[in-house]
């Protein structure tokens, strides 16, 4: 193999396929980092079992050949050549990497070790980059990060004809976002359970290209399989099993009261009096006619108290929440009004975004959240 | 186990001197001839002992009320004793030691009860199911009637893999039973662990002690 490759263009290919090697590999194949180069153009790829990453660039390609490196090795090396093309050709078990007056030789591993990548499944729709990468954004921020519940480390995926709804949840919040897509069958109807860590590092890799590709493949009894493509870049993981709880029933749809509040001031009044919320205490919020009152800490220690304007509409109403996990759902909202919605102080209150004071709230994303138990 | 409380001053002499001035104290004399002087305070570390093997000699004649206690090495402990306040022994016989696996035998006897913790249609074949190199945790059918093995570890790390992978390995040589796969379940799972595991096919399961004892935190949840 012998091939010409722009040093940025090399870097940025090599870096992202180089995020799903393993960290510690049962075998040394899979800490390398696959080069194949075939008609003008050089495809790297990873893979760890659960995730596979392949990425293709444009190159100058003098020889055909495929190539298994160390991944972490050439990561290292082309984020630090300096801007000039790169070269890399290989001779017997060795690479070479030449690039202006550096030049590095790797030792290969053997290719023909090296375990076939999943095939990507049959495209299942299209959906643009930024609107996939939003609404992850918004979805996994809510997903549990604890291994004893495998289940609740999942963003779920429901397709439903031309729409499509994220969940997740850790037990105290939920956060459901929809979007429309393009799907490539208007009647398909799929549920899939993705690993919330792996979808956010996806979506975020892919938001350059116009559009997304999603696959969908099988589902349940750990066969299942889902791929993204979209800019050159394609990436697969497995499914994780089971499901989430049926949410919509957790979903109140009727509420004593309702307070509307913008949401810039809002969120700099919560990071400020979560200042002397000492950990696992919560923020107090007390709304009533035309002001939220929120109070943190305790009368043995520092406290805080601070105003903000709000407009209730309904019974006045006490309530308090993990600082944390408010400010979590109102950086998600991602809109200039936040509209919180109450039953009581015990029951879950649905935070959503509202584009101004006076509009309809928006329907696509919801997040509920657990308020914590108020002592005394 | 002889209990004295005397009021006695206690000379060290050996690699380094030490004196304790006169009070009273609480002098353990225990089977295997180890000597220790207590204060009342502190629930361990006495104020100077002599390990085992040593030798207490107590004093006569003259020497009355002072007892020496000498180790291999000549080291002495000198307790001189002014007054004796009480003086007693009992018979403790053998320890049957410090049980630090209770978690664990709890957190079998635990998953035992709740076995679709593992996954639904999980069914309990039997817990210490005996082969012929030792028990294992649990023995239980999947929702498919695959047979599963599973260790239990409060903390899983490497050694507990290998041992579930010397079970499977025995389990499989049985036809009533093979194929065998095996789950490693633990409260905490040490990454080098889950990687071997993972290898061998073995299925990781952490365990949340708190949940299966049905301990609830009292923070409020959606579900």
């Amino acid at each position: 193999m012998k091939i010409r490759v722009e040093r940025d263009v090399l870097a940025e290919a090599v870096a992202w396929a180089a995020r799903s090697l393993p960290a510690r590999p049962p075998a040394p194949v899979l800490a390398g980092l696959l080069l194949k180069a075939e008609e003008g153009q050089l495809s790297l790829s990873s893979f760890d079992y659960e995730v596979s990453a392949r990425v293709s660039v444009e190159a100058e390609i003098e020889e055909e050949g495929t190539v298994l490196v160390s991944g972490r090795l050439l990561a290292d090396i082309s984020r630090a050549l300096p801007n000039r093309p790169v070269e890399i050709s290989t001779d017997g078990v060795r690479a070479t990497v030449v690039c202006g007056s550096s030049r590095f030789t790797l030792h290969t591993l053997p290719v023909e070790e090296y375990p076939a990548l999943p095939q990507m499944p049959e495209a299942t729709g299209t959906v643009p980059g930024e609107v996939f990468a939003s609404a992850v954004q918004q979805v996994a921020i809510a997903a549990g990060r604890d291994d004893t519940l495998p289940v609740l480390t999942g963003v779920r995926i429901e397709i439903e004809g031309d729409s499509v709804t994220l969940a997740s949840t850790d037990r105290y919040r939920f956060a459901v976002r929809e979007f429309l897509w393009k799907p490539e069958n208007p009647d398909i109807s799929a549920v899939a359970l993705v690993p919330a860590k792996t979808l956010q590092d996806t979506a975020k890799a892919l938001t350059s290209g116009d559009q997304v590709i999603l696959a969908l493949s099988g589902s349940g009894a750990g066969e299942g399989l889902i791929g993204f493509e979209g800019a050159g870049r394609r990436t697969t993981t497995r499914l994780l099993e089971g499901d989430l709880p049926k949410y919509k029933t957790l979903f109140p749809t009727e509420f004593n009261s309702v307070a509307v509040i913008e949401t810039a001031p809002f969120v700099e009044a919560v990071k400020r009096v979560a200042l002397v919320a000492e950990r696992n205490t919560p923020v107090r919020l007390s709304f009533e006619q035309g002001v939220l009152i929120l109070e943190a800490g305790s009368s043995d220690d520092a406290q805080a108290v601070e105003r903000v304007d709000a407009q209730l509409e309904g019974d006045d109403i006490s309530i308090a929440f993990n600082p944390t996990f408010l400010l979590d759902g109102l950086s998600a909202i991602d809109s200039p009004v936040a509209q919180l919605s109450f039953t009581t102080s015990t029951k879950p209150a649905l935070l959503s975004g509202r584009p101004a004071v006076d509009a309809e709230a928006d329907e696509a994303y919801k997040y509920l959240i657990m308020p914590v138990r108020l002592s005394g | 186990m002889r209990l004295v409380i005397a009021r006695c001053s206690v000379d060290y002499a050996g690699r380094l001197t030490a004196h304790l001035p006169s009070a009273p104290r609480l002098i353990l004399v225990k089977a295997d001839g180890s000597v220790s002087i207590h204060a009342d305070d502190r629930a361990y570390k006495p104020l100077n002992w002599m390990s085992p093997p040593c030798a207490l000699k107590e004093g006569t004649g003259e020497e009355e009320g002072v007892w020496t206690v000498v180790n291999k090495a000549g080291e002495k402990l000198i307790i001189t004793m002014e007054e004796i306040l009480h003086d007693s022994s009992h018979e403790l016989g053998v320890d049957p030691g410090l049980i630090k696996d209770g978690v664990e035998a709890h957190l079998q006897e635990l998953l035992a009860d709740r076995i679709d913790t593992l996954g639904e249609g999980y069914t309990l074949i039997r817990r210490e199911y005996m082969t012929a190199i030792g028990p294992v945790d649990i023995l239980c059918r999947d929702a498919q009637g695959g047979t599963v093995a599973v260790e239990i570890k409060r903390r899983g790390e490497i050694d507990g893999v290998e041992q579930l992978t010397r079970y499977l390995e025995l389990l499989n040589r049985d036809p009533h039973l093979a194929p065998v796969r095996g789950v490693f379940a633990a409260q905490e799972i040490k990454p080098q662990a889950r990687v071997l595991a993972t290898d061998r096919g073995i299925g990781c399961q952490v365990l949340d002690y708190d949940a299966l004892r049905g301990i609830e935190d009292d923070k409020l949840r959606l579900f």
